[in-house]
């Protein structure tokens, strides 16, 4: 009789009993080796090996290893330089089939298309309802030129961005973003200024999400008590007559004379309260006063959610939603047709002029608008073949402005100008469009629904960096996010109830945090790479340097126009 | 004096954290229970009662712990350790910073084995040389085996360089084993023969206790080169699942339509496994002339016993 083995009967071993590799209970991935199962195979005489032979025998080894500790024992766990390469692991069912492991640390490879389009869909936002806004506000001629001017200097920007990491020496930058560059440049403060600027265009936008919720919601409800109780509204509002009604909602705000019209009919806008014969839905359905408030007894919940991965099932809505915008402004303008005239410098009635003072209100939001500068790293890093990433950039940016060109040309030329002010167009362009439109409606909802999903992915994002820096956890406490999400919520109520110009808002979070992460930093961690390999020619840092000075301007305008 | 009484140990040594007992757990398929990974060094002598090679005991000590405690009991005890010796296996770690120190416990631990069992063999063991770079190993392991050998004068030792992540532990180890047997060439052509006459395909002889591979015949070349670890393995394996129903493992056959292999103990060591190619042949056959064939090797072991108990009285 062999005594040659200890015992192995204590219940404590029996217990934690052989799996090969590694226990359920045990969270290790060290200890959840094997790494493949080998195909047993016997019969065939294929000369041909399915598995490498130093992979079969350390497969062979490593089960018996295994049942030689316990499960949860590191001891005897295969070391990862031991290991093969991922790419040389391959998972065989013992029915014959094998698929490869995909390395955990490898991102998934897209086709450069399926990059292009990530990046068009991340950059679409919603200051696409802002752009014929911002070229109303620059002058027709001198909008368009501003916006391939601003998209232009943004795809260098980004480009340089996109180019950081990868001329930093001797250290493995492959998981960095663009915060580590700013923090191996500039230290802590690099960091955290980075951060915090990143954090603006974040809680601008959800302020921004905020109010366009409100009015969206506001004008659903809107639409579906007028055809519940077949109320006619449009001759309280004023706008064009006949089939494609436009709007004007605030028609005071209309250029120089005539004031006297337009006061007519202050009275009977339908956004006021002020009328005298307001019916009580009026009252519980204001799009100031109560709906904001409404919104948080759906939306706070949300937010305080601990995963947002629910909600990224959600993005086609947002890829939907633009595509039908898109549809939706090209059948407008057709119906409508176009109301061009061209009046240079001055201000002359129904029209605005071609170049005007008030510009930098269109660069702010176009700096929002082309912002993808905190996220364009790791968004490349999936592209197969990484070395046409600067040419699907730009051809992301081709496209991406392109759309805002469309949306924005096609929206200013067909608003009606003779009955109504070009001056009208509001900074949420389908604000000119009654609630009793159908097809607006559509577009209301579908961005309704878009931005209810969209609002706690972007509070996540808030909550995990603000958390991560200050706590070091993304989740320290129940009552931390709670107060966090009661800061942003109430932040965007207050907007919504006292200053809902998303116009304003998006030009001024976008002239911001663009200051710091679209022009400052980049060209100064351009400028100081350059020069620490001895690159940098005067040329070049004149340019950035004009480019620092460029963001500034940005900035500082937006207080004076 | 029967041979039986004289139990010749294996003495298995290192620095505390070589990996010792890693590889006799590997080596002997024996399960390492949580508890017994102790964080400190080896106060007592471990042994495992393993009837290796016949008579030899495994004993395991760990060499030049840091405890003045652990060094006097080891001066104190030297020759008690050190006495009845057949083999010294030496496990260094390569990794190891204090080689001055290294050497300095092995060539104490030579000493001893020259004023008390001098015909030991003595091996070493160069070990995890997979935290190694590969393009490096052989330069390391050739200037370790220069100075060991160099050391080791007048007692010849053999150098090998293992680690537990590849194929060079079972290599060395059967290496040590086939220099252990005293009349290993005439067991090989006896296999052979045995072999040739049962026309089997191949025939190996496995030591018992550790299913190394002693010895082994093939009539035509086999692609995979690492079947035999293989094959070690999962009869380990099987012998683990086998013991914890306190049942012991005496013989296997596996069959289907194109081969029948069969292991089954041979001799007092030994275990023989015969790779039959040609199914016709039934099963009880081949089982006979097992049967037979091992009268004939129990035989051979036999007239070395004496011999070699007659060696030890003589001294």
């Amino acid at each position: 009789m062999e005594d040659d083995c200890k015992p192995l009967l204590s219940s404590e071993q029996t217990a934690e009993s052989q799996s090969y590799g590694g226990s359920t209970d045990s969270l290790d991935v060290k200890v959840k080796r094997p790494f493949h199962v080998e195909p047993r195979n016997i019969v065939d005489h294929d000369p041909q090996e399915r598995v490498s032979a130093e992979a079969a025998i350390l497969n062979s080894r490593v089960h018996y290893y295994g049942r030689l500790t316990a499960s949860s024992d590191r001891l005897l766990s295969p070391p990862n330089h031991v290991i093969p390469h991922p790419e040389e692991i391959y998972v065989y069912s013992p029915l014959g089939t094998a698929f490869k492991v995909t390395g955990s640390d490898h991102s998934s490879k897209n086709p450069s298309i399926v990059t292009i389009f990530a990046i068009w869909n991340t950059m679409m936002g919603t200051s696409i309802l802002s752009i014929p806004w911002g070229i109303k506000q620059a002058g027709f001629t001198l909008g368009i030129l501003i916006l391939i001017f601003i998209g232009l200097l943004m795809l260098y920007c980004c480009y340089i961005v996109l180019k950081s990491p990868k001329a930093i020496p001797y250290v493995d930058t492959s998981h960095w973003e663009f915060p580590d560059v700013c923090r191996y440049y500039f230290g802590a403060f690099g960091q955290w200024s980075s951060l915090v600027f990143s954090m603006v265009s974040l809680i601008g936008a959800m302020v921004v999400y905020w109010v366009l919720m409100s009015n969206f919601l506001y004008n659903t409800g809107q639409f579906i008590y007028n055809y519940a109780h077949n109320v006619n509204a449009s001759d309280s509002e004023f706008g064009t007559n006949g089939s494609e009604r436009v709007i004007c909602p605030y028609p005071n705000t209309g250029p120089g004379g005539n004031s006297t019209m337009a006061s007519l009919f202050i009275n009977s806008s339908s956004s006021g309260n002020e009328t005298s014969d307001f019916t009580s839905f009026e009252h519980w359905w204001s799009k100031t006063n109560t709906i904001p408030l409404y919104l948080i007894v759906l939306l706070l919940p949300l937010l305080c959610f601990r995963s947002a991965s629910f909600f990224a099932r959600f993005t086609f809505l947002g890829t939907i939603s633009v595509i039908y915008l898109i549809a939706l402004v090209t059948i407008k303008s057709v119906r409508l047709g176009f109301h061009l005239e061209f009046h240079w410098f001055e201000t002359s009635g129904f029209y605005v002029p071609e170049f005007r003072v008030c510009f930098p209100q269109l660069t702010g939001v176009l700096t929002l608008a082309f912002f993808i500068h905190n996220c364009i790293i790791t968004l490349m890093k999936s592209n197969k073949n990484q070395e046409n990433n600067v040419r699907d950039l730009s051809v992301a940016y081709l496209l991406v402005g392109l759309t805002y060109l469309y949306v924005g040309v096609l929206i200013f030329a067909s608003f009606p100008s003779p009955p109504l002010f070009k001056d009208c167009i509001e900074p949420n362009f389908l604000d000119n469009y009654p609630s009793s439109d159908v097809m607006v409606f559509v577009a209301r909802t579908f961005l309704l629904f878009q931005m209810i999903t969209v609002y706690p992915l972007l509070g996540y994002l808030v909550r995990v960096q603000v958390m991560g820096q200050i706590f070091g956890k993304h989740y320290p406490s129940f009552f931390h996010i709670l107060a966090l999400n009661i800061l942003i919520v109430g932040s965007g109520v207050l907007m919504a109830k006292f200053y809902p110009n998303i116009g304003s808002i998006i030009r001024f979070s976008g002239a911001t945090c663009g200051l710091a992460l679209v022009f400052v930093f980049p060209a100064l961690v351009h400028m100081i790479s350059l020069k620490r390999q001895g690159a940098l020619r005067w040329p070049s840092a004149v340019f950035h340097s004009l480019l620092i000075l460029l963001g500034l301007a940005n900035m500082v305008a937006q207080f004076f126009t | 004096m029967s041979s039986s009484a004289m139990k010749k140990k294996v003495l298995l040594m290192g620095k505390s954290g070589s990996g010792k007992t890693s590889m006799r757990s590997i080596i002997f398929a024996n399960y390492i229970a949580r508890d017994t990974r102790r964080l400190g060094a080896t106060i007592d002598v471990e042994h495992s009662h393993v009837r290796f090679l016949g008579n030899l005991v495994l004993n395991l000590w760990d060499c030049g712990g840091q405890d003045t405690f652990m060094e006097n009991y080891f001066t104190s005890q030297r020759d008690n350790i050190f006495r009845n010796v057949e083999v010294l296996i030496y496990v260094f770690d390569v990794e190891s910073r204090e080689l001055e120190k290294d050497m300095h416990y092995y060539q104490s631990c030579l000493e001893a084995i020259l004023q008390n069992s001098p015909d030991a063999k003595v091996f070493c063991l160069v070990h995890k040389m997979d935290l190694v770079q590969e393009d490096q190993r052989d330069l390391i392991f050739k200037e370790r085996e220069e100075d060991l050998k160099r050391l080791s004068r007048p007692l010849a030792c053999t150098c090998f360089r293992t680690s537990i992540w590849d194929e060079t532990l079972y290599k060395a180890w059967s290496s040590i084993v086939y220099q252990l047997i005293p009349n290993v060439q005439q067991l090989e052509t006896n296999l052979r023969n045995f072999a040739q006459i049962i026309e089997a395909d191949e025939v190996l002889l496995f030591e018992r206790a550790t299913f190394l591979v002693i010895s082994h015949y093939q009539c035509k070349e086999q692609r995979d080169a690492h079947r035999f670890e293989k094959i070690s393995n999962i009869i380990k394996q099987f012998k683990l699942s086998c013991s914890k129903l306190a049942a012991s493992f005496q013989s296997m056959e596996v069959r289907n339509s194109n081969f029948a292999a069969f292991i089954d103990v041979f001799t007092s060591n030994t275990y023989v496994m015969v790779i039959m190619s040609d199914p016709s042949i039934p099963s009880a056959a081949t089982l006979i002339n097992i049967r037979n064939a091992r009268k004939h090797f129990e035989k051979l072991e036999r007239v070395d016993g004496p011999k070699h108990s007659l060696h030890m009285r003589m001294r």
